[in-house]
């Protein structure tokens, strides 16, 4: 008898229908899998033997044959094997009067029967309601992943024999509630920029970075709190949309990182050390491409702390992503796309022994070591950093000083009021930030007066910048103003925007 | 060239002779010509060792020379022997004076009057803008003799290039350049103003070279301004050399303990001149002196908050972003937008970490 079973396979951050046929012959008795399953898809034959005995069930001594289909896809996982398993009982008539259609399986199974986290639940469920699915069996620790989904009924399951015990009717288990999303609540934390003291150029900068979607980097000295900084970025950044958090909790699913929560509600804020290769950094993988840092950081922050360490051919990976907001990794098994639209905020020593321009310490580094170690940077890299800002080492008064300094909710009020003003301005198009704009919108909402062209030819002059540095500039004019609730960017903006190119950082 | 010159350029340039042998071999000569002609005949009597069999051969010797003379053309290149017209006086009275200086660029600048201003590689930014003017100002009157080093002397000659009235001396062979990054920058003063070097064109820079290279810069100069000095500075030994050469020596006053200018200071107190503004040094040559600049006061370019701005940078010296803004009286990212404007039209220089000085 032949038995089908629905289960869905992930493509990047699609979710693929695969149907799961299984066909019990008399014959030689012997155990087949076809339709390109990988090592732990055919492993699964032994899983699903244990599991059917361990719950009580038989495996049938007979010819049994399961096809994947469609069966040029690659299957990969061990998502499969409650799907192999329901289908293997249903085929060797185990399972009498179980209606199998509509359902959709997915879980993985453990020796004594019992049902196992699986990846990518959630884009699953998003790709299969969009083609008409709407019940599902999945394993309980990922319940949490479906709650957020209305439209949909899935059912949590501990094993295999709850499973069973659902389809003959002989109980009646309680789908998933749908829970409303709120943003994650912003507690007490232990990065907030009240605690930062002094830097009030780094703050003025972090401010503008994260009100316009700007890049940043930030130029110190060993142990002046640019790490600090750094990390009270996600703080004073706008909350979360559903949509966002919905995306973004996508990627965190399919790589597998997602927590019992099942839905991300704050902005993530990724470290890699410097040590990580361009596969780790970009996403790829041998046969089924995985998402790299930048597409996990997507929506959130990528921090790349001393940014010349970074292996050149990996920094210069991101420049194509840093412009884009995604990436499409190809692989021979196929390509996929990923959303990476983050906010790079990079760190660096102003010279290999991290006292140049200090006020009290000597730099004992030539101008050659410094040109070498900056050189690690390359310009396109740079050019694409709208803002550098130097943060220096701070006094020993202002360390210790009892003045309270603004805390990260009443900047990111103010973050709050200039990104309204950017969805005003973008109402009906693609957009998000100021950093997002193209040439025909600086065309469209950057006029500049005469008087902030001339400023920003002689800044030109001056510092020999490249046309795409000029347009960067250009927006965080754009942003500084939002900032400043001015309609038009004045003088005042442009100088305040040019200020944060470091010349000597061409 | 004369057989004289020739003769020189022969003595040093194609022979692996030692400066003294050299020089012995052409007091022994009484005529440079005759070293050409009649070399195996003076030899003999001046070096006492293997050598003296080198270069016996008449032919091979006017062969090297002509592949030297070849190869000078070809290069752009020219030569400036001890018996050269224009050969700079200054340099007789010197220890060891060069019997042989390459040159590329324009020669007319060795008969004008030269000064020297120097600096560390780690001259701050204030003294490099101030070295720039000075520079500007005293190349009305002088030819600038600097080295080709970051710092003080890019200063100098970024200073002295618009008038073309600049000599940078080379611790290397004129096909080499030190700092490799200054490549363009050398090209562009050959075609300016003028190389010097006293190795042949291929030499590459060694440690002594800057020791005799800095000699040089005190010989070919009236006076030396020394912008910026260490503890332990190369620019001191062109202080030095100046001093026992009998030059007139120039310092920029720096506040005690920074160490960028401890050299300075110390000049100062051995008896350099104090040097605050280029008068300083044109008073000092009798030389006519341009009416001053006006001041900030009234600069009528200057916004109102750019003006409060600037006057708290002239008061206070090197001062912090933070500071400024609460001298001024303005919030920090205003007091940014105004230092950078004042930046835009060179009123205002970055000393790094934030801290900003008047361009001079």
């Amino acid at each position: 008898m032949i038995s089908t079973v629905t289960c869905f396979a992930l493509a990047g951050l699609e979710g693929v229908p695969v149907t799961v046929e299984t066909d019990v012959n008399k014959g030689v008795p012997a155990f087949e899998m076809v339709g390109l399953p990988d090592a732990a898809v055919k492993e699964s034959k032994e899983r699903v033997r244990s599991a059917l005995k361990n719950s009580g069930f038989q495996f049938p001594v007979v010819k049994v044959t399961v096809n994947f289909a469609p069966a040029d896809l690659k299957k990969e996982g061990a998502s499969f094997d409650l799907a192999v398993a329901v289908g293997l009982l249903k085929a060797s008539e185990q399972l009498v009067g179980a209606n199998l259609n509509g359902i959709v399986f997915l879980g993985e199974l453990s020796l004594d029967g019992s049902l196992r986290h699986v990846r990518g639940l959630l884009p699953i469920l998003i790709s299969a309601k969009a083609r008409g699915y709407t019940t599902f069996v999945v394993p309980a620790e990922n319940a949490g992943e479906a709650r957020f989904l209305d439209g949909v009924t899935v059912y949590p399951m501990k094993t295999l024999m709850d499973v069973v015990k659902f389809l003959v009717g002989a109980e009646r288990p309680e789908p998933v509630r749908p829970v409303r999303y709120v943003p994650g609540a912003r507690g007490e934390s232990s990065s907030d920029l009240k605690f930062v003291k002094g830097q009030p150029m780094a703050r003025r900068a972090v401010e503008i970075a994260v009100a316009g979607g700007h890049n940043l980097l930030l130029v110190g000295p060993p142990g002046t709190g640019k790490t600090m900084i750094a990390r009270c970025i996600p703080t004073i950044m706008p909350d979360l949309s559903f949509e966002e958090a919905l995306e973004i909790t996508k990627i965190h699913s399919v790589a597998g990182i997602l927590g019992e929560e099942g839905i991300v509600t704050e902005r993530p804020f990724r470290t890699p050390h410097h040590t990580a290769t361009t596969v780790s950094m970009c996403g790829g993988g041998n046969r089924v491409v995985h998402p790299g840092e930048i597409s996990l950081a997507h929506g959130g922050v990528l921090f790349l702390d001393e940014l010349p360490e970074y292996k050149r051919s990996t920094l210069e990976a991101l420049r194509q992503p840093l412009e884009d907001g995604k990436i499409t990794i190809s692989r021979s098994g196929g390509s996929c796309t990923y959303p990476a639209r983050f906010m790079l905020c990079a760190s660096m020593n102003p010279c290999p022994c991290g006292n140049y321009g200090s006020e009290k310490l000597t730099c004992t580094c030539t101008p050659a070591e410094i040109r070498n170690y900056r050189r690690k940077v390359s310009g396109p890299l740079l050019d694409r950093i709208d803002l550098q800002v130097e943060v220096d080492a701070i006094a020993y008064d202002d360390l210790t000083g009892e003045a309270p300094e603004e805390s990260s909710k009443d900047v990111r009020e103010r973050v709050n009021g200039a990104r309204a003003i950017q969805r005003n301005r973008f109402e009906g198009e693609s957009l998000h930030t100021n950093a997002e704009m193209g040439e025909r919108e600086l065309r469209e909402f950057c006029t500049l007066s005469k008087e902030c062209d001339r400023i920003l030819r002689d800044a030109f002059e001056r510092m020999q910048l490249s046309a795409r540095a000029r347009a960067r500039i250009i927006k965080v004019a754009r942003t500084i103003a939002d900032l400043d609730q001015s309609e038009e960017i004045m003088p005042r903006h442009m100088f305040e925007a040019v200020s944060y190119r470091l010349p000597e950082f061409r | 060239m004369t057989q004289e010159e020739l003769g020189i350029l022969w003595l040093v340039g194609c022979t692996d002779l030692d400066k003294r042998t050299a020089a012995a071999l052409l007091r022994a000569a009484k005529n440079p010509a005759r070293l050409l002609e009649e070399y195996e005949k003076i030899a003999p009597s001046v070096i006492n060792s293997p050598d003296a069999r080198l270069y016996k051969e008449r032919g091979s010797r006017f062969s090297a020379l002509e592949t030297l003379v070849k190869e000078l053309k070809s290069e752009d290149c020219f030569a400036v022997t001890a018996v050269s017209d224009d050969y700079p006086e200054s340099l007789r009275n010197i220890a060891a004076p060069p019997l042989l200086l390459y040159g590329k660029g324009n020669r007319a600048l060795l008969k004008k009057r030269r000064f020297c201003i120097v600096g560390s590689r780690v001259t701050p930014q204030w003294a490099v803008s101030f070295g720039k003017d000075i520079a500007r100002e005293l190349s009305e009157h002088f030819c600038i003799v600097t080295g080709l080093a970051e710092g003080g002397d890019s200063a100098a000659i970024e200073g002295a290039l618009p008038s073309g009235n600049l000599i940078s001396v080379l611790p290397c062979g004129l096909h080499e350049c030190y700092p490799a990054s200054h490549v363009a920058l050398k090209e562009k003063i050959a075609r300016g103003g003028l190389l010097l070097s006293e190795y042949p064109l291929h030499e590459t820079v060694k440690k002594y070279s800057f020791h005799e290279r800095n000699r040089l810069l005190a010989g070919l100069s009236e006076g030396v301004l020394v912008l910026s000095a260490g503890e332990r500075s190369g620019t001191l030994i062109t202080a030095n050399c100046a001093a026992e050469f009998g030059r007139d020596v120039f310092a920029l006053p720096y506040r005690p303990g920074e160490a960028r200018g401890i050299g300075c200071n110390e000049l100062i107190k051995k008896g350099a001149s104090l040097v605050t503004k280029a008068e300083d040094i044109l008073s000092f040559y009798n030389l006519e002196v341009k009416p001053e600049r006006e001041e900030g006061a009234d600069r009528p370019d200057l916004t109102p908050e750019e003006r409060k701005v600037y006057e708290v940078l002239r008061d206070g010296g090197e001062l912090h972003t933070s500071v400024i803004a609460e001298r001024a009286g303005l919030r920090v990212f205003e007091v940014a937008a105004v230092l950078s404007s004042l930046e835009i039209k060179g009123f205002a220089v970055k000393a790094g970490g934030n801290r900003y000085s008047i361009a001079r």
